[in-house]
């Protein structure tokens, strides 16, 4: 089987754009969370994310599409970046493209004509040739990054919740391994900071109201955890074999080496109290790896700062890694970055590159009191030193929908 | 690992041709056509003549289990669960199969709420200029609202309640929105059994492609050609190796010799559309369900996704 390694990464997050910017952020535990400024919650209970600030630099129409659905300016923006990085000029037939996001964009504005939600009255309109679309379908980006950079040999657009991102990033990878595809462009994209993106997961009891709290709401693992907090942005990555990479003389990031999904089949929203669904994943990408527990010298946790998934997360943790989970270090990235919901597992991918790159862990800056049954060996400081070979980072969807990564440092 | 070969020995199926694979697979055999109906919203508009196909009586509370779970589904998670759960008990694979080693891989239409379940939202956010109010929406809107909502919206939540209420609990992978997804799902799940990853993969898709939402967009989008109709349907098929299922001693619909999803740019084609109506992403998922109890030896198709889904089948001696 053909290694695989990572050749380019791209970013746009709460916490900074591009992956310089973001790399800092992490290193000296910044906070992207703050009050929301994209529409006006003052209302809401909820009143914090983790929103992307600035403007990007986008081509015309993918800058049109991204005035209403933000997130697709944030998934050119990460692959644009990604296929520099890495020096691909364009997509080809050697290329799989496959990108994740969750929730197709709807502004409630949409339904209301001449002052009442009335869908026959906004529907007669639209077929009179007026009106926005009241869709925009959750391949937009994927048909826009091809329009604009070129048509790769498969083109997929995953929908698998939180799990998205490291679902494509995995499945890339698996089919580079494979020897289906040369190269993978592969991430997540999202954003659900709008009134019905933020009043969704308030009214399920997702997010936390703590919002005296700020930049520290979203508390991994902590004693006083209320749930988490939204963020946006995308993570692109672009995967090649490590023959060719080698053979083209880039810079390798890390190694790929081994991937698995797994399904709680319990609850929408809940996961299995005893972690099952977490476990197996974790110790089935550590056997796609050909790792044993052992082997694995940090962990970036899905931590969202929920009161079940940190527990479940830790309790699967700790019976994973048994002999020496008190030896690895655990990160929350989440606790900086917000919940980027698609996008958040392969934001988390290129957190997980930081220790690599720069020789030091993302921090749980948030963590203060370690809660009940969340026991872990927790990054809590930035500037912690690092000097690992293999990383395990972990995304569990809403649904039941569960993945784990497995990465290696690249020693040349 | 040697390669095996590629079996279906389950098909479940919801089209507007029948509630099951059996309904529908007779239906199409005899050359029947979807009855449509006018969808009420549409009344006096464009669109009041071209209608929509209309859906045998599911008899969803039934078929699965009562009505708890109901509460949680959008249409199209409804008509996977129904399409989902008869296809593991035609395969008998719940008995066969470990969860863990059972695979699930899915296409998803566009999402679908029912109008009425945001409406009183926005109706508690307009002010009093009869413009829409975020102010007004934390104050009353979203408790006017159904807290259930992100369940019936989330794209993965049809697969997913599928695996809640089957128990498959292996790797999986969910596309959307159009048929050139679905038929990814297939390729991965045809590979994944073939490699060996998974003893059994379910797979298939669903659309509510006939709810009236769908519709308007679908009509905005230039997706529906002249003469076609949107249709709301689900099918799902149970993959599994050649020698389990002789094992077993199973029926065997057929071996799945092939299957590509490759670039396509030279017009979209649903051997569907005509009788059936346009269902989209489940579109690939019906097509094969109704070739493997036809007999059929080819399946193509090509979405709106540019992407072309060929699969060659051959009877089992």
């Amino acid at each position: 089987m053909r290694r695989v390694v990572i050749t380019g990464f791209g970013v746009v997050s709460p916490v900074g754009t591009g992956q310089e910017a973001f790399w800092d952020s992490l290193s000296r535990g910044s906070s992207g969370i703050a009050t929301i400024t994209h529409f006006d919650a003052s209302t809401f209970e909820v009143q914090l994310a983790a929103e992307v600030k600035g403007m990007l630099e986008l081509p015309e129409p993918v800058a049109i599409v991204a005035r209403e659905d933000p997130k697709v300016g944030f998934a050119y923006a990460a692959c644009a970046e990604a296929l520099s990085d890495a020096g691909v000029t364009a997509l080809d037939h050697r290329v799989l493209l496959h990108v994740g996001t969750s929730l197709e964009s709807f502004d409630l504005k949409k339904v209301i004509c001449e002052g009442k939600a009335d869908f026959e009255a906004v529907a007669r309109k639209i077929l009179k040739g007026g009106g926005p679309p009241l869709q925009i379908p959750l391949d937009t980006a994927t048909r826009l990054i091809i329009e604009q950079l070129g048509r790769p040999g498969q083109a997929l657009t995953n929908c698998s919740a939180c799990a998205a991102g490291v679902q494509a990033i995995g499945h890339g990878f698996q089919a580079i391994r494979s020897g289906q595809f040369e190269t993978a462009v592969a991430g997540g994209f999202d954003s659900m900071i709008n009134p019905l993106g933020v009043g969704g997961f308030q009214l399920l009891g997702a997010l936390t109201t703590d919002n005296q709290r700020g930049a520290r709401a979203c508390r991994p693992f902590d004693s006083e955890r209320r749930g988490t907090v939204l963020g946006e942005g995308a993570a692109i990555f672009v995967l090649e074999t490590w023959e060719r990479a080698r053979a083209e003389g880039k810079e390798i990031l890390a190694e790929v080496c081994g991937y698995a999904s797994t399904l709680d089949a319990y609850s929408l929203s809940a996961p299995d109290p005893e972690g099952d669904g977490a476990s197996r994943t974790m110790a089935a990408a550590l056997r796609d790896a050909g790792l044993s527990s052992l082997d694995v010298a940090h962990i970036n946790a899905h931590g969202t700062g929920t009161q079940l998934n940190d527990e479940v997360e830790a309790k699967a943790i700790r019976r994973v890694f048994a002999d020496n989970w008190e030896k690895i270090p655990v990160s929350a990235t989440k606790s900086m970055t917000g919940h980027l919901i698609a996008a958040a597992g392969a934001i988390e991918v290129g957190a997980c590159l930081l220790p690599f790159i720069r020789g030091v862990l993302p921090p749980n800056p948030s963590l203060e009191r370690v809660g009940q049954g969340c026991e872990l060996n927790h990054v809590r400081e930035p500037g912690t030193s690092f000097d690992g070979e293999y990383v395990v980072t972990n995304s569990f969807g809403f649904g039941g929908q569960n993945v784990s990564l497995v990465l290696r440092r690249y020693y040349g | 690992m040697k390669p095996d070969k590629v079996v279906v020995t389950g098909i479940g199926m919801v089209t507007p041709l029948g509630a099951t694979a059996k309904e529908s697979s007779r239906a199409w055999q005899e050359g029947r056509f979807a009855g449509r109906k006018p969808v009420a919203e549409f009344t006096g508009t464009a669109l009041e003549d071209v209608g929509v196909a209309i859906l045998p009586d599911l008899k969803a509370p039934e078929r699965l289990g009562g009505r708890r779970m109901l509460k949680y589904m959008s249409d199209a998670a409804v008509l996977g669960c129904l399409a989902g759960r008869e296809a593991l008990q035609d395969a008998d694979a719940k008995a066969r199969f470990v969860p863990d080693r059972m695979g699930l891989y899915a296409g998803t239409g566009l999402a679908a709420a029912s109008i009425n379940e945001v409406r009183k939202m926005v109706e508690e956010s307009i002010d009093e200029a009869g413009e829409f109010s975020c102010r007004l929406l934390g104050e009353r809107g979203l408790a006017a609202s159904n807290p259930l909502l992100s369940f019936k919206i989330l794209a993965n939540m049809p697969p997913c309640l599928i695996s809640i209420m089957e128990g498959i609990k292996g790797p999986n992978l969910i596309f959307t929105p159009w048929e050139g997804q679905t038929g990814a799902a297939f390729l991965e799940a045809w590979k994944a059994v073939a490699c060996g990853e998974v003893d059994c993969a379910l797979a298939g898709a669903s659309d509510s492609a006939a709810h009236p939402a769908t519709f308007l967009y679908l009509w905005q989008a230039g997706l529906l050609k002249e003469g076609e109709y949107p249709a709301s349907g689900s099918a799902y098929l149970v993959l599994e190796g050649l020698e389990t299922a002789r094992k077993d001693g199973r029926p065997i619909y057929a071996a799945v010799e092939d299957i590509r999803v490759i670039p396509w740019n030279r017009g979209i084609s649903d051997p569907l559309s005509e009788r059936v109506g346009r269902t989209f992403a489940a579109a690939p998922a019906i097509l094969l369900g109704l070739a493997c109890m036809d007999g059929g030896e080819e399946v193509s198709i090509c979405g709106v996704d540019q992407q072309r889904f060929e699969v060659e089948l051959r009877e089992t001696e």
